[in-house]
């Protein structure tokens, strides 16, 4: 479901160990930090002409204090190493074939990516029957471009007519 | 009064040409199959279709958009009742008594009272929205950069105390969108930031990108490889009228659904969310029988499907009259206006009358054809559903891909997408709401600009901000907030969101 997550208690709240706002608000200050650290580039100015450096130096300031209090309130949260990440290795693999996709995109066109990464998709990924595959992928590139290229008018790059 | 009705046969004579009432059909058609549909809320589906609406005219433009959102509410009811799957998270509260209901064989009526619930409160809201939003905007012309900043901050910190989870996740997330929001040339010193090299990054990111990385790709990421979901009821047009019973139990919640959610939309936040969250504990709590709460009570469908229609007209209010969204999903609509070079704020309805007294009317039109659509059509629609999910996920993501690309015709902003989809994927498994990042990005020039100018005009004096009395006023609000949120830390007290349903927690 969109947006709302099963928030998994705090395990009776004895358990110990790391929790996942410890880790949370570590990265945000790690975060914070990098930002500080990039803004020196830019000119702070003065507080009545402040310069493109003021406001993202502000901001990385209430981050960092942020991320100290959500670290420093970490109690409540889920231990750390309960979080199930199953779903990730598919995350990956998905992630990984989008990539490859956008790289793909201005160089065999729009149709071509489409088809390969739904053959990959339901072929590789869902195990799919090779014939379905190949309706489905084809059918949803041709008809998104004839949609999207043709009636809506969006330039999607193409390569020799595909 | 007169000059408000005047306005809105002028809105009508441009709602009701043939072609704006093909968009408005074809935004509230395409709005309830994304509401319907698992792993595309209102915001995907909206980013998803922004691009398409470049070649439109902004009045048609904001009608087909606004026709999806308000769609997608409808819709997202439909599977919350049949299946126990809500669509998009505003639903949720539905599937309680709405599933129950159809597991008792009532699936009919609860349909048809989420659908007359949201027709009432969406026609009711839209009736409040055309009064207050031009009373609004001139009031808001009186806003100068500290007034600006003052409701700026105080809209983060009213978002944070509203949402449903932490406070300082949300402020840390609200944050991170707006230093997101500093990536790109400067506008008043013309300097590029944070941009490496990378000459797309200039003109700063996208907000399509992020909006689609952080909430459609990320939800498939969650929910791919889920199993294939279950039989789905389909009830015919007879079994869809409610008993004498069920429509006098529905008539009191509809109302105050109508009024909590119109209230709640013009707060910052993911109002429709909470709206119908605080209306099913509302109506639990005035009920005389609570102990039929979550086994079938009408209320507990009438209530929420209302308060959620109506939070998201309600939403619009500050987007029309101030320029100022109040989520993600309005956000994005700003910029499909902005696109066409119009300039949203208290000066939109003077100047573009065309446009907001079109769209106020074009929502009067989109309620009865979402009424007409979500009542026989249903059984239609839930023919979608049918699509396994391992079919349709992969054509989502390649929507995503399409949308995404098709904004500016830029890889760049594809690779943001897959960077801000794995991002959100984490925020949403170490329980971040991703929301927040999409609004701090959206207002992060706003608040930028209104910040430098305020110290220049004072001198560099921090004190302008307490010299103005509606920047003082605001400014009061927020210390109350925050107040509010520190009171279950210092007292061991419960706070709202225990009280209605919701989670946690400082």
């Amino acid at each position: 479901m969109n947006g709302v997550e099963p928030h998994t208690p705090a395990s009776g709240g004895a358990a110990h160990g790391v929790r996942s706002d410890h880790v949370a608000g570590i990265v945000i200050v790690l975060i914070a930090l990098a930002v500080g650290w990039q803004n020196r580039a830019y000119p702070l100015g003065s507080l009545s002409e402040p310069g493109p450096g003021y406001v993202p130096l502000l901001l990385a300031c209430a981050l960092a204090v942020f991320g100290l209090l959500i670290a420093l309130r970490a109690g409540n949260s889920p231990l750390f190493n309960t979080i199930d990440w199953s779903e990730s290795r598919r995350g990956i693999v998905m992630l990984l074939a989008c990539g490859v996709a956008v790289f793909a995109l201005e160089r065999i066109g729009y149709r071509l990516t489409m088809i390969a990464l739904l053959v990959f998709m339901l072929g590789v990924v869902e195990r799919k029957r090779p014939l379905p595959t190949l309706l489905v992928a084809c059918g949803f590139a041709f008809l998104s471009f004839f949609l999207f290229a043709t009636l809506l008018k969006v330039q999607l790059p193409t390569l020799g007519g595909l | 009064m007169e000059s408000v009705l005047s306005n809105l046969m002028l809105g009508f004579s441009v709602a009701l040409q043939p072609s704006i009432l093909a968009y408005a059909f074809a935004g509230c058609v395409i709005g309830t199959l994304v509401g319907m549909l698992p792993g595309l809320g209102p915001l995907a589906g909206i980013s998803l279709l922004l691009p398409a609406t470049f070649g439109l005219n902004p009045i048609i433009a904001m009608v087909l958009l606004a026709g999806v959102y308000y769609g997608a509410m409808y819709g997202g009811s439909t599977t919350s009742i049949l299946m126990r799957i809500p669509g998009e998270a505003a639903s949720v509260m539905t599937c309680i008594d709405g599933y129950a209901m159809t597991q008792r064989g009532r699936a009919g009526p609860a349909l048809a009272i989420a659908a007359i619930g949201s027709f009432v409160a969406g026609t009711l809201s839209v009736i409040a929205l055309m009064l207050l939003a031009p009373t609004l905007a001139s009031f808001a012309l009186r806003f100068g950069p500290p007034e600006y900043t003052a409701l700026l901050l105080m809209g983060f910190l009213v978002l944070s105390y509203m949402s449903g989870g932490s406070m300082l996740k949300t402020l840390a997330m609200a944050v991170v969108g707006l230093l997101l929001g500093m990536i790109g040339i400067d506008a008043m010193s013309g300097y590029t930031r944070f941009s490496y090299g990378i000459i797309e990054l200039g003109d700063g990111i996208g907000i399509v990108p992020v909006a689609v990385g952080l909430f459609g790709l990320s939800e498939i990421l969650l929910t791919a490889g889920q199993p294939t979901p279950p039989a789905i009821q389909r009830p015919t047009l007879r079994q869809l009228i409610p008993s004498k019973v069920e429509m006098k139990s529905s008539f009191g919640p509809i109302w105050r659904g109508s009024v909590i959610g119109f209230l709640i939309g013009i707060i910052p936040g993911s109002a429709h969310i909470i709206s119908s969250f605080v209306s099913y504990g509302i109506e639990r709590r005035v009920s005389k029988h609570p102990e039929r709460f979550g086994n079938g009570a009408i209320e507990g469908v009438a209530g929420p499907e209302s308060a959620n229609n109506a939070a998201a007209t309600g939403a619009f209010v500050p987007m029309l009259a101030l320029g100022i969204p109040t989520g993600p999903i309005t956000a994005v609509m700003l910029a499909a206006i902005m696109v066409h070079g119009i300039s949203p704020g208290p000066l939109l309805i003077t100047q573009e009358p065309q446009l907001f007294w079109g769209f106020v009317a074009s929502m009067y039109v989109g309620n009865i054809v979402l009424l007409i659509l979500n009542l026989p059509l249903v059984g239609l629609f839930v023919n979608l559903l049918r699509i396994p999910y391992s079919y349709l996920y992969p054509a989502i993501l390649c929507f995503c891909i399409l949308g995404v690309y098709s904004v500016s015709n830029s890889v760049v902003d594809v690779w943001i997408m897959l960077v801000m989809g794995a991002f959100g994927y984490v925020l949403r498994k170490t329980g971040f709401e991703p929301a927040p990042i999409a609004l701090g990005l959206i207002l992060a020039p706003m608040l930028e600009l209104s910040v430098r100018q305020s110290l220049a005009m004072s001198g560099g004096s921090y004190a302008i901000f307490l010299q103005r009395p509606i920047a003082i006023g605001m400014f009061a609000i927020a210390a109350v907030l925050i107040l509010l949120g520190l009171k279950p830390l210092l007292f061991k007290s419960k706070d709202w969101r225990d009280k209605v349903g919701l989670e946690e927690q400082v």
